[in-house]
């Protein structure tokens, strides 16, 4: 541990350590014993990484630079070299960019990750470790080359015309900025457009056989010739990477390029506020509205659990049908309405997907409200609903309500997104005077049309749509490390799912939306935190109580409909659009429907009369009389037997007889009884009453009984025993080949040194840790007891280079490789007596 | 929340609240991207679909204009991603264009050329292409103009045609405004046709469809080929064209099953077109035998698909479909787009009648009860034979007689589908009987005699169903028909809403057996009228006896 940086802590003042905490939380928790321990827990890799995680480009750019340059640096020289990473360099009264710059050290030093006065700017420790390569640069060349034996070092040293036999030598030549032009001179114009590749990173690449030991007089390849000039270092069997001297070189001794003080614009779209959060009001009560739906249908026949777990594809393709809705929507429906509790697997085996009681206690409560709690689901669940349909690492099919369906990233990735449209529609100038919408950025296509074909009225608040490029731009200069395809595509996935519950309209996020997401610092405070809820219930259409009933067997609903009404009408007719207003078409197998419900005809007639605003239509009211004349006059039961005499006066007999109770007899006619019984009791039974009934056959044919002779299915079938033939020769033949090529790589290299004799070293967590990180600053070897993965203590010589997220990674000298050591299982460490 | 008549459902149909005060102002604003699909008497269903979003833009409308239409006259908010739909489905019209190029003839071109390399490297669409001109465009056979229209359209790219047409042979033909005129709609119809070059008209029975293709020939001026259903309706339009325009008897040729003439004007049959000996259609060299400035299908909806083939070759001439139910039920609806053209003109039927241009008309579903024997024999029926059994039983023939009784002072037209029922209730009736059988000469002696009222009740079958101009009929009574067919019941509907001298309306009644396949089709065969807006009333046939 740098005792300088704990001194430097302990000289800030508690104001400034105040405001550390405040800034790094994580660094407290829990509370460190004294100033070393709370130096101790910012270096370590897993805060500094947090930290690091929430610069934005620029000042992650300066801690980059401070990290590359050697340290100490003073102020100036820092500043200078970040300047030169501007498009245009500012001049030495750039106002704009000298503040930018001194507020972004300001900055970095209370988060306690540079310290030092201005004269003596250094990264604090644990920084360069957690930067694995700053800025896309190659490590440092004396670490490129730590591995290599001396006799190799000596002859890179005199091919790049130098003398000596260590790293420190190679790493002073390359440093020398004469030796790297008259290097580039020799090389090939290939091996030179592969420099250049690889120039801004990333610095590693691949080539078969890296290690190859090539002098710069027999050098083939491009690649050859870089590995014999160590312009390239060997950092595995396949693996190279340009040492950061040479990096630093090609980049003409920049360490970034195109960097901006400030963010870049958001552009996008103006669209009217008004009319956007309508849409997104329009869209929101959609939205609950297929929730409900989806949950009724769901009662009534819910789709299975997979074994796995989850709906299954074809489930999901229904519920889109039923909703009229793309499949990607119905299964943001599915997943939303799950994780906000409304539906549930049922049981353990063999279990369906079906509405909870919490659905219930939804369903009655008023539109805004049901509206917000899924919102608010949506914004703070893991589940990622876009990955429906795709295929996992494994190859398998994802399926929505799968366990696997969710990255723990989805809700933060969700609120900056939001957050950042909350900045852009607060940024918005509130009053534009020109009548069309001012499209910034590159709205290009549809989106242009669109923009176009919103009217504005003169003088009406409009409110900033940026365009998903734009955001996209934003967020990776707002976060530069944790950009990547996967955040990119959960933000993708947050403003499309956004604009369908509702959250957002016209690509503009709306007021109901805003008040759902924690406030913005610096935002508008006041008129602008009322509860969503209350935002939205003005916006949303009121339930009607009627509808307009049509010659051509439709009812049109222009609207949402009251509870009672809505239910009956499902029940009573068919749903044939859905949208703003609901089409309903009354047919005979409707009808029929409701009646089976236990509706009756006039009770259908009343309902229709009470709730139409027109008169109910001659047709419709002949149909629900027609149908229901037919209706029931028929009628099916079970029965398992029945007695069939000719003569009635025998029938009575029985019926009245008290013998016959259990056989749950039924007068069908006067010749027929039916029964529950089977036909075999029933026959024995009425022999038992003193009758002589034959049993008969569906034909009405007498079945003559005789006594059973019973037989098998058929013959049993031999079990053909199955034969182990051993593994496949392919498998053989490939494991061989790739033992025998490990095995070469090894002999070629040094021999494992053995491990030293006696005991096991132990030593506590807290100074294994410490001794560790002296061991990497300083490149010295150490004597570790490891605990390996069957539990047996082990003890190795190893030179540690790297220590993050709970794990070693360290050239084993024991086993003459690099591996990766679980810090937890390393029982203790101890220098190596020379 | 804004009030307006319109609702935008999410399957892009819209519901027009009718009387809503904005209502016509939004059916305005509407209609040339929608298509009517429905109109009963308080909402009316529109449809957006690809067709009648590229027929907007064909017609000169851009995606601006349908979208400013929507938000514009719409209750709730219109769903976002209809707007982007809308945009990107009329952006697909117009990539594409079919020109004429000085040196190479006809070249598809594109301003887009993404799509035309797509377009290319279909391969039905290969073998109708020529050599490459310029990056952006590719020869086409001039033979193919047609079908290559189709097959775009078929890939979702529909080609604007700029080609042109030949003006073809020049030939005077003026209306004769003499004593009557050109009603207002009739005008808008041809002039919208002409300036579209080619398309469709769409127009109710009874509403003057002939007349409309008469000025549609007075702007042409030229040679003109007239297609139409059967003899009979050959005679009908040479007659109308006789009264309507300057053309003389020896102008108009007639090229039917009996007499073979061509001249400047020539009508001829669908029937004589298709006939084929030995496998080849015999007729076809009729297309070629003049160089024709206009052909008109008349009842588009019923065009044959060898027709169709033929005129695939005619894309150069100006060609006009007339009809009154664009309704095909085996969908080809996508054939007439692309080969005849476009949707021109179109005016549903009770704005018609409300002005009073074609009759008012009362549908009437009369609900006949089997007897017992007939229930019986219907429920042992054969599966092919049952609707003929229920269409025919002679419970009907009884409640026929009965309805014609109802209306002795009026003209009554029986319309049917078996001969057997028609020549019974011709016997039953005292009324002659027009079947397939009967010859042309005797068909027209009947429907002249129906018309000067010698004979009051005339039995029909399905020879009758289009293009007979019978306008003193006031009653027609339907027996039984084409299964569900929709356009027929429209179509013979159509036969009593000529407007009456006497200004009176016209009832239409469809008799049908109660709980049979009858009721069924006839409920399907009702769906057309009902969504323009005809209400069928049902009554019992029990109350039509008694009330006898």
């Amino acid at each position: 541990m740098s005792t300088d940086f704990a001194e430097w802590l302990r000289g800030r003042s508690d104001e400034q350590l105040r405001e550390l905490v405040a800034l790094r939380p994580e660094l407290i928790t829990p509370v460190p014993a004294h100033v070393e321990g709370l130096a101790g827990r910012a270096s370590s890799p897993s805060a500094v990484g947090r930290v690091l995680d929430r610069l934005d480009r620029f000042t992650f750019a300066v801690m980059e630079t401070v990290a590359v340059l050697p340290s100490p640096i003073a102020c100036a020289p820092l500043r200078d070299q970040v300047a030169r990473a501007l498009p245009e360099p500012p001049g030495p009264a750039d106002s704009l960019f000298e503040a930018r710059f001194r507020e972004t050290l300001d900055r970095l030093r209370a988060l306690a990750l540079v310290y030092g006065p201005d004269e003596a700017l250094a990264p604090a420790p644990g920084v360069r470790e957690v930067l694995d390569a700053p800025a896309g640069l190659g490590p440092p060349a004396a670490e490129v080359f730590r591995h290599h034996h001396r006799e190799r070092l000596a002859e890179l040293i005199e091919d790049l015309g130098g003398a000596g036999d260590s790293k420190e030598e190679l790493a002073a030549l390359l440093a020398c900025r004469e030796t790297l032009e008259r290097l580039l001179e020799e090389v090939s114009p290939q091996a030179r457009s592969a420099l250049d590749e690889l120039a801004w990173g990333p610095a590693g690449g691949r080539v078969p056989n890296a290690r190859r030991e090539v002098r710069a007089a027999t050098a083939q390849s491009p690649i050859e010739q870089l590995l014999a000039r160590a312009l390239l270092g060997a950092t595995g069997e396949e693996s190279v990477v340009l040492p950061r001297e040479v990096g630093l070189f090609l980049r003409g001794g920049r360490i970034h390029r195109d960097l901006s003080p400030v963010p870049p614009p958001l552009g996008g779209v103006e669209r009217d506020r008004a009319l956007a959060d309508r849409t997104a009001a329009g869209q929101a009560f959609m939205f609950t509205r297929a929730v409900e739906e989806l949950c009724e249908r769901w009662s009534i026949d819910p789709p299975g659990v997979l074994r796995g777990g989850g709906l299954a594809v074809r489930d999901l393709k229904r519920a889109a049908t039923l909703l009229d809705l793309p499949e990607w929507v119905a299964g943001l429906i599915v997943e939303v309405a799950h994780a906000a509790g409304l539906v549930a697997a049922s049981g353990a085996v063999d279990g369906e997907w079906l509405p909870t009681p919490v659905y219930d206690a939804w369903k009655v409560r008023p539109a805004e409200e049901r509206w917000v709690a899924l919102a608010t689901t949506w914004l703070t669940m893991d589940r990622v609903p876009g990955m429906i349909g795709e295929r996992d690492e494994r190859d398998r099919l994802r399926s929505a309500l799968h366990s696997d369906l969710r990255h723990p990233a989805a809700p933060e990735v969700r609120t900056t997104t939001l957050g950042l449209l909350a900045a852009a529609a607060e940024a918005a100038p509130g009053t534009a005077g020109s009548g069309e919408p001012r499209v910034t950025g590159g709205a290009r296509g549809a989106r242009g049309a669109q923009g176009r074909g919103v009217r504005k009225p003169a003088g009406a608040a409009t409110v900033l749509a940026p365009t998903p490029e734009a955001i996209r731009e934003r967020l990776a200069w707002e976060q530069p490390r944790r950009r990547g395809a996967h955040r990119d595509r959960l933000m993708e996935f947050t403003l499309r799912e956004a604009e369908q519950i509702g959250i957002t309209g016209l690509g503009a996020l709306s007021g109901h939306g805003r008040a759902l997401l924690p406030a913005v610092p610096g935002g508008e405070g006041g008129g602008r935190t009322a509860p969503a809820a209350e935002l939205l219930a003005p916006l949303l259409p009121e339930p009607l109580d009627h509808v307009l009933l049509q010659a051509d067997l439709t009812a049109v609903a222009p609207g949402p409909l009251t509870g009672e009404l809505s239910r009956w009408l499902a029940l009573a007719a068919d749903v044939e659009s859905t949208g703003g207003a609901t089409v309903y078409r009354f047919c005979e197998g409707s009808i029929r429907r409701a009646l089976d419900a236990g509706q009756g005809a006039d009770e259908m007639l009343a309902m229709l009369e009470r709730h139409s605003k027109t008169p109910v239509p001659q047709p419709l009211g002949y149909l629900v009389t027609d149908v229901a004349r037919r209706h029931g006059r028929m009628r099916i039961g079970t029965a398992s037997a029945y007695v069939r005499c000719d003569d009635p006066s025998v029938l009575d007999e029985v019926m009245a007889d008290r013998r016959a109770t259990p056989l749950r007899l039924r007068r069908l006619a006067p010749t027929v009884i039916a029964s529950k019984t089977s036909r075999a009791t029933l026959v024995d039974a009425l022999r038992a009453m003193g009758y002589a009934p034959v049993a008969e056959s569906l034909d009405g044919d007498v079945i003559i009984t005789q006594l059973d002779v019973r037989r098998t299915e058929g013959p049993p079938q031999p079990r053909v025993p199955v034969v182990f033939t051993g593994p496949d020769t392919d498998v053989i033949a490939a494991a061989v080949r790739a033992v025998r090529a490990g095995d070469a790589a090894h002999q070629a290299r040094r021999r494992p040194v053995d491990a030293p004799a006696g005991q096991v070293p132990r030593s506590p967590a807290t100074a294994t840790i410490s001794a560790l990180r002296d061991a990497i600053r300083q490149g010295s070897q150490v004597w570790i007891g490891y605990l390996d993965s069957q539990g047996n203590a082990t003890s190795r010589i190893l030179e540690p280079a790297r220590m993050e997220g709970g794990y070693l990674t360290a050239y084993d000298e024991t086993r003459a490789a690099v591996h990766r050591f679980a810090l937890h299982r390393i029982t203790g460490v101890s220098e190596i007596q020379a | 929340m804004a009030d307006g008549p319109l609702i935008v459902q999410s399957d892009k149909t819209l519901l027009l609240e009718v009387d809503h005060e904005k209502a016509d102002a939004c059916r305005k604003a509407i209609a040339p991207f929608a298509e009517l699909e429905r109109a009963p008497e308080h909402v009316h269903t529109y449809r957006i679909t690809p067709l009648a979003l590229w027929n907007a833009r064909a017609a000169g409308h851009d995606a601006e204009q349908v979208i400013d239409a929507l938000i514009g006259f719409s209750r709730y908010p219109v769903p976002h991603a209809l707007l982007v739909d809308i945009a990107e489905t009329m952006a697909r019209y117009g990539r594409l264009r079919l020109e004429k190029h000085p040196l190479h003839g006809l070249v598809l071109t594109s301003t887009d050329r993404a799509v035309l390399e797509e377009v290319l490297r279909s391969k039905k669409i290969q073998p109708l292409l020529g050599e490459r001109v310029g990056d952006d465009g590719v020869g086409v056979h001039p033979s193919e103009r047609g079908n290559i229209k189709q097959l775009l359209l078929k890939l979702g790219w529909p080609a604007e045609d700029l080609a042109g047409y030949v003006d073809g042979e020049h030939h005077p033909i003026t209306l004769a405004e003499d004593g009557w005129e050109l009603r207002s709609y009739q005008r808008e119809a041809a002039e919208a046709f002409w300036h579209g070059g080619s398309g469709v008209v769409v127009l109710p029975c009874g509403a003057g469809k002939t007349i409309v293709g008469a000025a549609a020939m007075a702007h042409a001026r030229a040679t003109t080929l007239i297609l139409v259903t059967n003899t009979v309706s050959a005679h009908q339009w040479k007659q109308e064209l006789l009264r309507r325009t300057s053309l003389t008897e020896d102008e108009i040729g007639e090229y039917t099953g009996t007499k073979k003439e061509i001249r400047p004007v020539t009508i001829a049959t669908y029937q004589v077109m298709t006939t084929r000996r030995q496998g080849v259609y015999r007729h076809l060299e009729l297309f070629d035998a003049r160089d024709w400035g206009l052909i008109i299908y008349d009842e588009v909806h019923l065009l044959p698909a060898p027709i169709f083939r033929m005129t695939a070759d005619l894309q150069a001439r100006r060609r006009v479909g007339l009809t009154a139910t664009l309704v095909r039920e085996d969908g080809r609806e996508g054939d007439v787009f692309s080969l005849i053209g476009p949707k021109r003109y179109d005016a549903p039927w009770k704005e018609m009648e409300n002005q009073g241009w074609i009759a008012p008309a009362d549908c009437v579903e009369v609900r006949v009860t089997l007897s017992d024997e007939e229930r019986l024999a219907y429920a042992m029926a054969e599966a092919e034979e049952r609707y003929r059994f229920c269409a025919t039983t002679p419970s009907k023939t009884r409640v026929t007689e009965a309805l014609v009784r109802r209306h002795p002072d009026e003209q009554v037209l029986i319309i049917g589908q078996y001969i057997d029922q028609l020549d019974e209730l011709g016997e039953h009736l005292d009324a002659p009987v027009i079947k397939g059988e009967t010859k042309v000469k005797e068909r027209e002696r009947l429907f002249q005699a129906f018309r000067d009222k010698e004979i009051r009740v005339l039995v029909v079958s399905k020879v009758a169903n289009f293009s007979i101009d019978l306008p003193e009929a006031s009653v027609a009574v339907q027996v039984s028909g084409t299964f569900g067919s929709r356009q027929e019941e429209a179509q013979r509907l159509g036969r009593v809403l000529r407007p009456k001298s006497g200004g009176g309306g016209a009832r239409f009644y469809s008799v049908v057996s109660r709980d049979t396949v009858d009721q069924e089709f006839a409920a399907h065969r009702q769906r057309f009228l009902a969504e323009q807006g005809y209400a069928y009333q049902i009554i019992d046939a029990d109350d039509v006896l008694a009330g006898d």
